[in-house]
């Protein structure tokens, strides 16, 4: 399958909706614009996932909103009204996140030492996700397009 | 015995701490990837001049860690950038490096899925820093 390149005449996969994006802000865009670029595996969900996922650091008082607007995603700074998911933890976390592998039927994997961790943390509260219960398959699917395993 | 903060010594002393961290040798498994760390001047913290710190990592060892000019760690496959004194708090253990890269007040270059691969990797790396003796500049 030819991957999707990234250029100036055509749009945007992430965009900005402030004119100075915060450094999480970036790094989270550039993250995600990397990976669907790059990978394949990932534009299917990328390209279907319609959704508004808050994502607050709280060790940095940080926090940003994606939305995803199938094929699109708008990065802002902070945490904006009507969001599907939000996702509150440290920044340890989000990394860990983000090394979470895919297994087989596209679901994140909890069983190896990241998974365990992070599944860990959910437990005893140090990872909160707001909206998880009526959400999952969009929370499989922004774990899938935010993981680089 | 402390070593003078960025210098060749401090560049030798890092990379045995490097290399004898069995955790390092795991996380950094694969890494194949040059890295820079500028270190931006701060005259009036004594550290008058720019220096770059290129760091030749390859399969979990440090081949190489060198200091030069700050445009040598800026050919690098990857460039972390910060002022003098915001290395000094990576390196004293005030600043989590991977907050700090979140907060923007480490600047990062290079490919972002790669460095988030190996996470574990760069904070095991950070951790060595902190390991040297250092002899800072604004504290004499």
């Amino acid at each position: 399958m030819a991957r999707r390149k990234v250029t100036s005449d055509q749009h945007r996969l992430v965009e900005y909706a402030d004119s100075e994006p915060s450094a999480f802000a970036s790094m989270l865009g550039g993250l995600i614009e990397a990976n669907v670029s790059s990978r394949p595996e990932k534009e299917h969900d990328f390209d279907s996932l319609v959704a508004s996922v808050g994502m607050w650091v709280t060790d940095i008082d940080e926090g940003v909103t994606l939305d995803f607007m199938g094929g699109r995603l708008v990065v802002h700074n902070g945490l904006m009204a009507g969001r599907t998911i939000t996702i509150r933890t440290d920044a340890d976390t989000v990394m860990s996140l983000s090394n979470l592998k895919i297994g087989p039927l596209g679901l994140p994997v909890y069983y190896d030492a990241i998974g365990r961790g992070v599944a860990a943390k959910l437990l005893r509260g140090r990872l909160k996700i707001e909206g998880l219960l009526p959400n999952i398959l969009t929370l499989n699917a922004v774990t899938r397009i935010f993981s680089v395993q | 015995m402390a070593v003078k903060a960025f210098s060749s010594e401090w560049a030798s002393a890092f990379k045995d701490e490097v290399n004898k961290s069995s955790n390092y040798k795991s996380a950094a498994k694969g890494w194949k990837w040059t890295v820079g760390l500028v270190v931006e001047a701060e005259p009036d913290k004594h550290f008058p001049e720019s220096k770059g710190i290129v760091m030749d990592l390859f399969d979990g060892e440090a081949r190489d860690v060198t200091v030069g000019p700050a445009g040598d760690a800026q050919k690098c496959d990857f460039v972390i950038t910060a002022p003098y004194s915001r290395w000094k708090e990576v390196a004293t253990k005030q600043l989590d490096a991977t907050k700090g890269m979140l907060q923007g007040k480490l600047k990062l270059k290079g490919d972002l899925p790669t460095i988030v691969r190996y996470t574990k990797a760069s904070q095991e790396m950070t951790e060595c820093t902190t390991r040297v003796p250092v002899e800072w500049p604004d504290e004499k």
